[in-house]
């Protein structure tokens, strides 16, 4: 799993979303000055005003080609932050821009203009319409912006040849297993071509082998058609397989945002180290996390094996069993960067942070 | 005392309204009348110019196509049966009168159930008047129908429209009202607009449920063209009660095996079309 999060840093924000707040209940308006003016907390909100905080001034950027990953346990106001970015939800306050644009300023037309165009989603439930062939749900989004039906067909035949369903098109949705079903849902999502597809847990209801399938094939196309993605799920491993970055939700607060090796080398507060302590580090932690430089070990780094600094905790391990030393140079073009020592790699496995010295590079 | 004199003086209002209906709106009522015999008319002409045997063999072959073969062959048979009791011209005409009764009643009440579907306020206002159809006993709206309408096919069909209203404005409301969440986001989410939202997903969902709104009203409608005998309506209504009146009861019973044909006739042929086809399942 190479990640390419090398241009994530300079390319273009698809979605900034700013200080964001969402909270529901008849008195939402005055909840929200409460919270504005006065700092109330949510609990303080949801005793005074009996209105429930779902998303909580959360701020996050989605680049071009990325995919966050938005992680969080059910009621920690992951599905409401997703309905957001397209104003399925309206915020309480805050700013939501898409493409550069403030979405609350659209109007209606142009709303369905960017929702049509832009951006896709994909639900949990699939919501595959039943009356309608699989072909004619994967045609259903350019069905809807006007485009003729051959047009729309040919778009729609080539979205479920990518995910794998070419020979499915004249089935109904209930002739199809859960696994191709959402297959469809994504192809339906891609058939309109938009830049960002929202994917709102779209694997949780499957068994956990076709699951893995899924996330594995998701990333790929993403990354092979270039889309930019924000994936919401439960479930840390799921995030971490398939996430570029990676938010962690708790109570409505985004409490944490990174890469899936920040997050589980330094975890924010004693909730994320809790989540990260069951994730093993052997494919999540790289060289340039745990090498010291060539000037603190004791040999000489010649003769030594060598690796990349991008190559992870397993590779490594497996560099130093097949060889007879103790160590392995860490190489960036002809320079020996650092040195892994096998005292590194075992502080890596355990992800001990604090045992871990910082990256040299 | 006081109360009876205010009910007295209701009643009278009531009397005289309709009176003053009569007199000033006579041109209006002739109208209607015309218009409803009109169709009427039309559904019997069209039902009575083949012979009854092509009749038969017609319903038949719809039964077969809509429901099973067994179920055309038992359609033509029971029609043929109508036929030898006598009966053929009766039934008809009663075939003809729900027919056009549910024309119009579907006319008024499926346009009128998509809106109390998508207007929750009108849907409010519906019910209670909704309620109020369907407790008072059907007899009733012969009255007014009679003294505007007079002695005849209109009048049954007036009645019978009233009656066979409620049950489609009913199951109409609660099909598009009833479209699942997911499917009102995935809508949303794909950028409809209004229109698309009710064409495209509303709707089809609403359709099982707006068939057997039709089926339950095409029900009602029979039950009250048999009541209508009373005012002349033609056909195996009017022939039931001239033979209670003479106690002919051998008479009676072949009217209402008729009726009991008709009536198993159109549910089942409304019931199948409403199945979905091409192994579509919900």
């Amino acid at each position: 799993m190479e990640k390419a999060n090398t241009d994530a840093d300079t390319a273009e924000v698809l979605i900034d979303c700013r200080s964001v707040w969402k909270v529901f209940g008849e008195r939402n308006a005055e909840a929200i000055r409460a919270i504005t003016e006065r700092g109330l907390t949510k609990k303080e909100i949801l005793q005074q005003y009996n209105c429930v905080v779902g998303v909580s001034d959360a701020t996050l950027q989605v680049r071009r080609g990325e995919i966050f990953c938005i992680m969080g346990l059910s009621g920690s106001g992951k599905s409401t932050l997703i309905r957001l970015l397209n104003r399925l939800i309206e915020p309480s306050l805050g700013q939501v821009m898409v493409k550069g644009q403030d979405i609350a300023t659209l109007d209606a037309a142009a709303l369905r203009r960017m929702r049509a165009r832009h951006i896709g989603m994909v639900f949990q439930s699939v919501a595959l319409l039943p009356q309608r062939t699989v072909l004619e749900n994967a045609a259903f989004g350019l069905e809807v912006q006007g485009v003729g039906k051959d047009e729309r067909n040919r778009a729609a035949q080539a979205a479920l040849a990518k995910v794998g369903l070419a020979d499915w098109t004249a089935r109904y949705p209930s002739e199809l297993s859960g696994g191709m079903q959402q297959r469809v849902g994504l192809a339906r999502a891609l058939t309109s071509d938009p830049e960002i597809i929202l994917m709102d847990e779209p694997f949780s209801a499957l068994d956990p082998l076709i699951r893995r399938q899924l996330q594995d094939e998701f990333r790929q196309l993403t990354k092979d058609l270039g889309k930019s993605a924000v994936f919401i799920t439960h479930d840390l491993d799921e995030a971490i397989r398939i996430g570029d970055r990676i938010a962690i939700m708790k109570d409505g607060v985004i409490i944490q945002t990174g890469t899936a090796e920040e997050i589980v080398m330094n975890p924010a507060d004693q909730y994320v180290a809790d989540f990260v302590a069951g994730i093993s580090r052997l494919h999540l932690v790289k060289a340039h996390s745990v090498m010291i430089p060539p000037g603190e070990w004791a040999g000489a780094p010649e003769g030594l094996p060598c690796c990349p600094p991008e190559a992870d905790i397993d590779t490594l391990i497996a560099t130093i069993a097949g060889s007879d030393r103790d160590a392995v140079a860490i190489v960036e073009g002809d320079a020996v960067v650092g040195i892994v020592t096998i005292r590194n790699l075992l502080s890596g496995v355990r992800g001990d942070a604090a045992a871990v010295p910082a990256a040299a590079a | 005392m006081e109360m009876s004199a205010l009910i007295a003086g209701f009643d009278e209002t009531v009397d005289n309204a309709l009176f003053w209906l009569g007199d000033h709106a006579a041109f209006l009522f002739d109208f209607f009348r015309l218009v409803l015999e009109g169709l009427y008319d039309g559904a019997l002409w069209l039902l009575e110019l083949p012979p009854f045997y092509v009749v038969a063999l017609l319903a038949g072959l719809l039964g077969w196509r809509v429901v099973g073969r067994g179920f055309g062959l038992g359609v033509a048979l029971a029609l043929l049966a109508c036929a030898a009791m006598g009966l053929w011209l009766e039934t008809m005409s009663t075939l003809a009168l729900v027919v056009a009764a549910s024309i119009i009643a579907l006319a008024i009440s499926l346009p009128l159930g998509v809106l109390a579907g998508l207007m929750p306020r009108l849907d409010r206002a519906l019910v209670p008047v909704l309620d109020l159809i369907q407790t008072l006993p059907p007899y009733i709206y012969l009255l007014p129908a009679i003294a505007l309408l007079g002695y005849g096919p209109a009048t049954a069909l007036v009645a019978t429209v009233i009656v066979a209203m409620p049950p489609a404005i009913r199951l109409t409301a609660l099909g598009i009202r009833q479209t699942p969440r997911e499917f009102i986001e995935l809508g949303q989410a794909t950028g409809v607009t209004p229109l698309q939202m009710f064409w495209k997903i509303r709707l089809p969902f609403a359709v099982p449920s707006i068939m057997a709104g039709i089926n339950q009203s095409l029900m009602m409608a029979f039950g009250m063209v048999v009541i209508a005998g009373i005012v002349g309506s033609g056909g195996l209504g009017e022939t039931i009660y001239g033979a209670i009146r003479t106690l002919d009861i051998a008479t009676s019973i072949d009217a209402s095996i008729a009726i009991v044909i008709l009536t198993m006739m159109l549910d089942r042929l409304t019931q199948g079309a409403a199945r979905p086809r091409n192994g579509a399942r919900t």
